[in-house]
């Protein structure tokens, strides 16, 4: 080994301990500079990625043309692609009327957001924000939808931000079921197999006694999340040797998330 | 040098492209990673501390991008992906001379195998982190896909990677014809 691949070692080793020794502020501070950096990029590719997105479902309806009509393709190829334009934008204005409307109904300070990007490594389910600090995010504020709670932010910067989903399973909600006193903790799981996980409704008491469709809310212990935000409706229900466990489906679809609103306080 | 600042430029883009693209729904959600075949090529063509640099610049990024501080602490320290990268890195570095006699294709195994094993590696901390050990096909799956995805992946990334490499004159192209026989001269 020569002189130069020593100095190197050396060099890496110090700067790698340097690393592993640092602590949950830094380390949270060395993340949101980084996104702070990408966040152009990270921005430009959403848009990209929803172009192109909108164009492969252009190219799907141009399919469906073709099979519904022959002698007429051509003109009904141009009519039916205005068409889809037009509903693209009426699905547009439906859905953030919508969220118009729950914004000014919601009991909560509530600021909108877009998922700019999601799930980027395997093991941790996250979606990326594009608000931060700018528009009065903190780490550990709720994130949900009209439909239902989505998660938690943590790394938070100047105008993009991590929100941690609750089907990961270091999201842990203190919930209650409807109609009855149980009262559990949420949990994602830790692999899940498809883009729907189902979550898990743990510590439940061996007694309890619950059904499939039955809803699942907040119940505001713990300080992150407030209380009564619908969480998810139960699918199964199992009482195990110690305590019971029901599977939820989860109020928001994860996998189809588009727009989230951050609670940044209360009206 | 030139080839060197051109795979961290790389390095630093395909991150962001992995950013973007969909986990596999058919492979039980697993993601792929174009990074680690990109630092296993610089193990190759590069000389060991600049093999050292690229590690830790792949690992750093990697970690500033999915780090996850919960509750007051870290799950998995930031520098534990620069470790992983380099070990792996130095020890496909050490395979150095097939790779100059031409015999690129135990390296693009490799290269699945190692990827393979920084998701292992993350896993089994994770496991370690949560105090319980799940092992079922999900998990195997999300921690081979990528590996064979990666695999699939090498002789193409590695051929361009290559052609590159010539175009930029780097001084540590294998000596001996067989990778090289479609590159520029």
């Amino acid at each position: 080994m020569n002189r130069s691949s020593i100095v190197a070692i050396v060099i890496f080793a110090a700067a790698l301990l340097a690393l592993l020794s640092i602590g949950p502020q830094v380390t949270r501070q060395i993340q949101a500079t980084f996104f702070q950096a990408i966040s152009p990029f990270l921005k430009t590719g959403s848009g990209l990625e929803r172009k192109i997105t909108s164009v492969r479902t252009g190219l799907k309806s141009l399919e469906e043309l073709e099979h519904d009509n022959t002698a007429l393709r051509v003109e009904n190829r141009s009519l039916k692609a205005t068409n889809e334009a037009l509903r693209d934008v009426e699905h547009e204005v439906n859905r953030l009327r919508h969220a118009l409307n729950y914004r000014q109904r919601s009991l909560f300070r509530l600021v909108p957001a877009e998922i700019v990007s999601r799930d980027s490594s395997t093991w941790w389910r996250t979606v990326t924000i594009n608000r931060g600090k700018d528009d009065g995010l903190a780490s550990e504020m709720p994130v949900l939808t009209d439909e239902g709670l989505v998660g938690r932010t943590t790394t938070v910067s100047e105008n993009i931000s991590v929100v941690l989903l609750i089907s990961d399973e270091n999201c842990r909600v203190a919930a209650n079921v409807e109609g009855t006193r149980e009262q559990g903790i949420v949990t994602g799981e830790r692999v899940a197999g498809s883009l729907a996980p189902l979550l898990d409704l743990n510590y439940l008491s061996k007694q309890a006694e619950l059904k499939a469709g039955q809803k699942v809310y907040t119940s505001g212990v713990g300080g992150v999340f407030p209380s009564g935000l619908f969480v998810g409706t139960i699918r199964t229900f199992q009482v195990r040797a110690l305590d019971s466990q029901a599977k939820l489906a989860p109020a928001v679809d994860l996998a189809k998330l588009e727009d989230v609103f951050v609670v940044i306080g209360r009206k | 040098m030139i080839f060197f600042l051109l795979l961290v430029l790389l390095v630093f883009v395909a991150q962001l492209v992995e950013i973007f693209l969909p986990p596999l729904a058919w492979m039980f959600n697993a993601h792929i990673y174009i990074v680690p075949v990109i630092v296993f090529y610089g193990a190759m063509a590069l000389p060991f501390p600049l093999m050292l640099a690229l590690a830790f610049f792949a690992g750093f990024l990697w970690d500033a991008m999915t780090a996850q501080v919960l509750d007051g602490h870290v799950e998995i320290s930031f520098g534990w992906s620069i470790l992983l990268y380099a070990v792996l890195a130095a020890i496909m570095h050490g395979l150095k001379p097939l790779f100059n006699r031409g015999r690129w294709e135990v390296h693009c195994v490799l290269s699945g195998v190692c990827t393979a094993l920084i998701l292992l590696a993350q896993y089994s901390m994770i496991s370690f982190r949560r105090g319980s050990l799940i092992f079922n096909r999900e998990v195997w799956w999300q921690i081979g896909g990528p590996g064979l995805l990666a695999m699939l992946m090498a002789p193409l990334i590695f051929w361009l990677l290559h052609y590159l490499s010539r175009l930029t004159n780097n001084p540590y192209l294998p000596q001996e014809e067989g990778f090289d026989e479609y590159a520029p001269r």
